[in-house]
């Protein structure tokens, strides 16, 4: 049902500036101009004349920040409010695989349950992924521990491959069909010979993310919700918790985690409801108004944080809540890592990763 | 599409002293609303701050819900300091409330402790409403000291009640207190219930919700008889900003009621 084209990297250029017409486009960039460094890639929206930068990498931000900002609105109340405001469409380039499969969890929390956040919707529909292979990854990358591949496989509208002097694009709904049918003097249909470079490629970064993975030993998705439970009350909580400076970045950086306060404000007459970003991690996060706090102590609250990942979304949602992007690695100034926790836990049980 | 976070305008038609922690607040609704016993909503102070209540007044009455509430926290003080006739957002109702269909025919076992009587009395007026359906409700009420008890004057007209066994007692009495002293618990023994055909339901501080499940566990209760009202932080009430969550449950949305059977397995429910 995926359809592949191909097209030429100058004519890419020219289509991104196309698509500034109808859309607003976003996509990585870097401030190093040396290639062979490594470096973080952020989002920015394309200005007019910019070539197109291809992310070998994840961004440095979650995508979740296109969906449910920081600080958002969430309702205003007591007036008549507008119909929901015109959310203008969106193309985000450079979302890698594990951003995608990252995202399923936000889908599930506010498309799904018992109510759907309409406004979260709305930004849904208006947004039009288009991913990209990685062809290299980050010291803290761990996708594939969790079985997820360094590129798409679903969940995309466009993905691009790089391949010579230009990208291969994968269709993957009906919105990145439309949008290669509404330009289709840009794009040709994939020869085999180019399908089975990218596979190649493909294969050998694979090749390359496991040299850099099996050393590490890493947990599998298979055992991990039964460490969680069994791991409970080992002092690996008690330990790691040590160097956490309770700065919350571990659950703002990372793409799976949604928590959010809703918050009351008044702006000259009208009553606002917002929406602002909440962690786990921080000592209130759970306190009632009467005063009680099941999550004193850091120990509790690290540990909440993956027990809400590991044991919470698997029973809920049937997989983990974390893709291996590493983002909470590099963010926390107490060196906390979650690779690391996960493998302290199966140590101390004896179980075998 | 209906935005979820957008609260509905109440009017604070009336406001009720029930001890000096705890008032009554009596709302109108400015468009239909509904809910079944033991579900809750979110108040909003405008442009303030939101919290989570139990309405404690008989869901059969529409469009008006009475909300009891006591001074504990930031919201809270400044509702009790707020006169009549303000307008309060209400969003709501959540989460899965009582089982009533899972009571009738039963002895009905009701413990409160303290302010956990106002979810109970909307409960009661429930099952006062159709009280053939039941073969008869016991009510084990404890407070703190006598001016902590709340719905005073009508307590002892729910006791005249047919089927209605109602017992009180205070932690802590006063010169005036002639009834039992002695914490709920205390009051938990030689229960008039058929344990064959009987369940319990509990709401009270989390202490209390303890002490009183192990003391109907002792006295024969089985987990999956023993109902329980769950208080954690609560923002949305929808089961999408995280705060609630409880093992593998949102207390906001698989909740705020669970039997003892779905959480004896979870770790710290009590904290
Ligand atoms: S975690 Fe995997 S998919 Fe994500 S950026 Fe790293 S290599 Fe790519
Ligand atoms: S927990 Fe860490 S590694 Fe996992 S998805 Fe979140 S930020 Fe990425
Ligand atoms: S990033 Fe590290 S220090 Fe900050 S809250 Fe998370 S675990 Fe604690
Ligand atoms: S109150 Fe937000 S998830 Fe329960």
């Amino acid at each position: 049902m995926h359809q592949i084209y191909y097209i030429e990297s100058n004519q890419l250029n020219i289509l991104s500036r196309k698509l500034k017409k109808d859309y607003r486009v976003f996509f990585p960039v870097t401030e190093e101009k040396n290639a062979t460094k490594k470096t973080d890639y952020s989002y920015r929206e394309l200005t007019v004349n910019e070539p197109f930068v291809f992310n070998p990498y994840r961004t440095v931000e979650p995508l979740k920040t296109f969906f449910t900002p920081p600080l958002d609105k969430a309702a205003e109340y007591f007036n008549q409010e507008g119909s929901i405001e015109d959310f203008p469409k969106i193309i985000i380039f450079g979302v890698k695989s594990c951003d995608i499969v990252g995202h399923k969890v936000q889908d599930f929390v506010f498309l799904e349950g018992v109510e759907v956040d309409s406004l979260y919707r709305l930004r849904r529909e208006n947004i039009i992924f288009i991913s990209s292979d990685c062809t290299d990854f980050k010291e803290v990358c761990h996708c594939l521990a969790w079985e997820i591949l360094p590129y798409p496989t679903e969940g995309f509208d466009l993905n691009l491959s790089p391949l010579n002097e230009g990208y291969l694009v994968e269709t993957g709904s009906k919105k990145g069909e439309e949008l290669i049918q509404q330009y289709k003097e840009f794009f040709v249909i994939a020869k085999d010979t180019q399908l089975t470079a990218r596979k190649v490629k493909r294969e050998n970064l694979i090749e390359r993310l496991k040299k850099h993975l099996l050393p590490q030993h890493l947990v599998s998705k298979d055992i991990v919700q039964r460490l969680i439970k069994e791991g409970y009350n080992l002092d690996t909580w008690q330990q790691f918790m040590l160097t956490c400076v309770e700065c919350g970045g571990c659950n703002f950086i990372c793409d799976t985690c949604h928590c959010f306060l809703l918050m009351d404000k008044k702006e000259g007459n009208i009553n606002k409801k917002l929406k602002a970003w909440d962690a786990c991690l921080y000592t209130n996060y759970a306190k009632v108004a009467g005063g009680a706090n099941p999550l004193k102590t850091r120990t509790r609250r690290l540990r909440f944080r993956f027990t809400k990942k590991f044991d919470f979304f698997v029973d809920n949602l049937g997989m983990p809540a974390c893709c291996g992007c590493g983002r909470c690695i590099e963010v926390c100034p107490g060196k906390i890592d979650i690779r690391e926790v996960l493998k302290d836990l199966a140590k101390k049980l004896s179980v075998k990763t | 599409m209906k935005n979820i976070y957008k609260p509905q305008e109440a009017i604070v038609e009336d406001i009720i002293v029930e001890s000096s922690t705890i008032k009554t607040f009596v709302l109108r609704l400015k468009e239909p609303f509904e809910f079944r016993t033991g579900q809750f909503v979110e108040l909003t102070l405008p442009g303030i701050g939101e919290a989570p209540f139990t309405p404690s007044s008989d869901p059969n009455i529409k469009n008006k819900i009475e909300v009891t509430i006591m001074n504990v926290g930031r919201v809270t003080s400044l509702l009790h300091t707020s006169p009549k006739n303000i307008s309060l957002g209400l969003r709501g109702p959540y989460g899965k409330g009582y089982p009533l269909d899972r009571f009738e025919g039963k002895d009905i076992l009701i413990v409160g402790g303290g302010v956990g009587l106002a979810p109970l009395r909307s409960l009661l007026f429930s099952m006062f409403a159709e009280i053939d359906k039941y073969n008869k409700v016991v009510l084990r009420y404890g407070a703190r000291t006598p001016d902590d008890i709340i719905y005073k004057e009508s307590i002892p007209g729910w006791a005249k009640i047919k089927k209605v066994d109602v017992v009180t007692t205070v932690d802590v009495g006063d010169a005036k207190w002639k009834g039992n002293v002695g914490l709920v618990t205390t009051i938990l023994k030689d229960l008039p219930v058929d344990l064959k055909n009987a369940v319990s339901i509990v709401c009270g501080p989390p202490i209390m919700m303890k002490f009183a499940t192990l003391k109907l566990l002792d006295f024969g209760f089985k987990p999956q008889d023993i109902f329980l009202s769950m208080e954690k932080n609560m923002s949305c009430g929808l089961g999408k900003c995280g705060h609630c969550r409880m093992g593998r449950y949102y207390v906001c949305k698989d909740g705020p009621v669970f039997t003892y059977e779905q959480l004896k397995e979870l770790h710290d429910i009590w904290d």
